[in-house]
């Protein structure tokens, strides 16, 4: 039993065909189904039959999707997040595209999570067969995979319990005021063995601050760094290198403002990795470790 | 041809057709505070105290509320003037001369000195001294 990854990413934007341009020509994710109002894309290393869902109207975060391993353990779940506190209710076949029953929960910081075992499988362009290292036509930064997502909240050690107690996920990294019994102010949590598939850091709730996608190398991040200049993309920052996951990074905005990054390197985590602990006085070298100071867009641009 | 003057400041740019003010006062040499650029997150908000402005491209509710938009708020990121307009930034927008030589080839006016100069005075205890990380 067990959540394996972030499976989905669902959010708004102002405008569609901004939107459509920017995922799917500049970060090179592939167009898999649209409706009204809706556009469902996944990046080609992804299996499952999509990974981000982008609604038209405002910006910021409609709802996360992570995928557990088995149906039976949605139950649990579900029984472990009302003991908990939260509001749950269940989703059915359909309520979202391709994806099977499932739990949605209401987080503490007012996000909104769904989980879910099953999802429609529809492959790669490479396949499983003898495979190619990559498709031979990527379009732009040609993203393989969503990494994790960064969203705010008033008591990020609450969420912090939320994801620990009842998904069982494990802390990398935690920011403290102080060492001796201060507040957490950010917590970088894994299910997988990345440096993190959920971060939390103090913020109003409900707020997205990044979701990510995985790049191969800093090599990668560059090549993605110059495709934005050519595509006009606004950039928040980068390329550099986080002290905190010790990935390589750029942040930058879609055309509504939602902030994305592409990330590369960092550690490998296992169930007993100790958790990194880093000090408030030091969190700009946490998130920038280059600069070592925060800018002022890290902490204000949310969505 | 539309122009922007900032409030308190002097500061007058000549924008070029279709340029938000943002972008018109990046291209004179000016900065402010900004944040993604892109009518999402409201950070490079200002008011319009003279003049009419239109914003072009999404802007969020989130971001600009309708009623502070016909109230005369705007974001600088995606307003782009119809007439000469006047704005109004925060206090702590930190607006500032970042690159003097831009200033110069842009021809900007400013009430209170020459072209190339600052755009005000520091005031005291103020950040805008500090460049952007």
């Amino acid at each position: 039993m067990g959540v394996m990854r972030l499976g989905y990413v669902h959010a708004r934007v102002t405008d569609l065909a901004e939107a459509r341009s920017h995922y799917g020509d500049t970060l090179g994710m592939r167009l898999v189904h649209e409706e009204a109002g809706r556009l469902y894309y996944k990046a080609w290393d992804e299996y499952d039959h999509h990974s981000v869902v982008l609604d038209e109207g405002g910006v910021g975060l409609v709802k996360l999707g992570y995928k557990v391993e088995r149906p039976e353990d949605l139950a649990e779940f579900e029984k472990r997040a009302q003991a908990f506190g939260c509001l749950t209710e269940r989703m059915s076949k359909g309520d979202n595209l391709a994806v099977g029953d499932g739990v949605r929960i209401v987080l503490p910081s007012d996000h909104v999570l769904e989980l879910y075992a099953d999802i429609e499988v529809t492959g790669t362009e490479t396949g499983t067969l003898n495979p190619d290292p990559f498709p031979r036509h990527l379009v732009g930064v040609g993203v393989p995979r969503i990494d994790h997502a960064l969203i705010t909240a008033e008591d990020p050690a609450l969420s912090e319990r939320f994801f620990a107690e009842v998904l069982d996920f494990k802390v990398s990294e935690r920011v403290v005021t102080d060492l001796d019994g201060g507040d957490t102010i950010g917590t970088w949590m894994f299910c997988t063995n990345t440096p993190h598939d959920i971060a939390v850091i103090n913020g109003p709730n409900g707020k997205l601050h990044h979701f990510a996608y995985y790049l191969t190398d800093w090599n990668d991040i560059l090549h993605a760094g110059d495709l934005f200049a050519m595509d006009d993309v606004s950039v928040d920052i980068g390329p550099t290198r986080h002290g905190i996951t010790r990935g390589s990074t750029i942040y930058f905005f879609d055309p509504s403002g939602n902030r994305n990054e592409v990330f590369s390197g960092g550690y490998m985590t296992y169930p007993d990795f100790p958790t990194i602990t880093w000090t408030a006085d030091q969190l700009g070298k946490g998130i920038f470790y280059i600069s070592r100071e925060l800018n002022e867009r890290f902490t204000t641009v949310l969505t | 041809m539309a122009g922007v003057t900032v409030e308190a400041t002097g500061v007058t740019v000549a924008l070029r057709a279709g340029e938000t003010i943002l972008a018109g006062l990046a291209r004179a040499g000016y900065a402010y505070r900004a944040g993604c650029r892109r009518g999402g997150c409201g950070v490079c908000r200002a008011e319009v105290t003279a003049g009419e402005v239109e914003h072009r491209g999404g802007v969020a509710a989130a971001a600009l509320p309708a009623a502070e938009a016909a109230a005369g708020a705007c974001l600088t990121c995606r307003a782009v003037p119809l007439t000469d307009v006047v704005i109004r930034l925060p206090d702590d927008a930190r607006f500032r001369c970042v690159a003097p030589l831009l200033a110069g080839l842009a021809g900007v006016s400013t009430a209170a000195g020459p072209a190339a100069g600052p755009g005000r005075k520091p005031q005291p205890g103020s950040l805008e001294q500090q460049g952007e990380h």
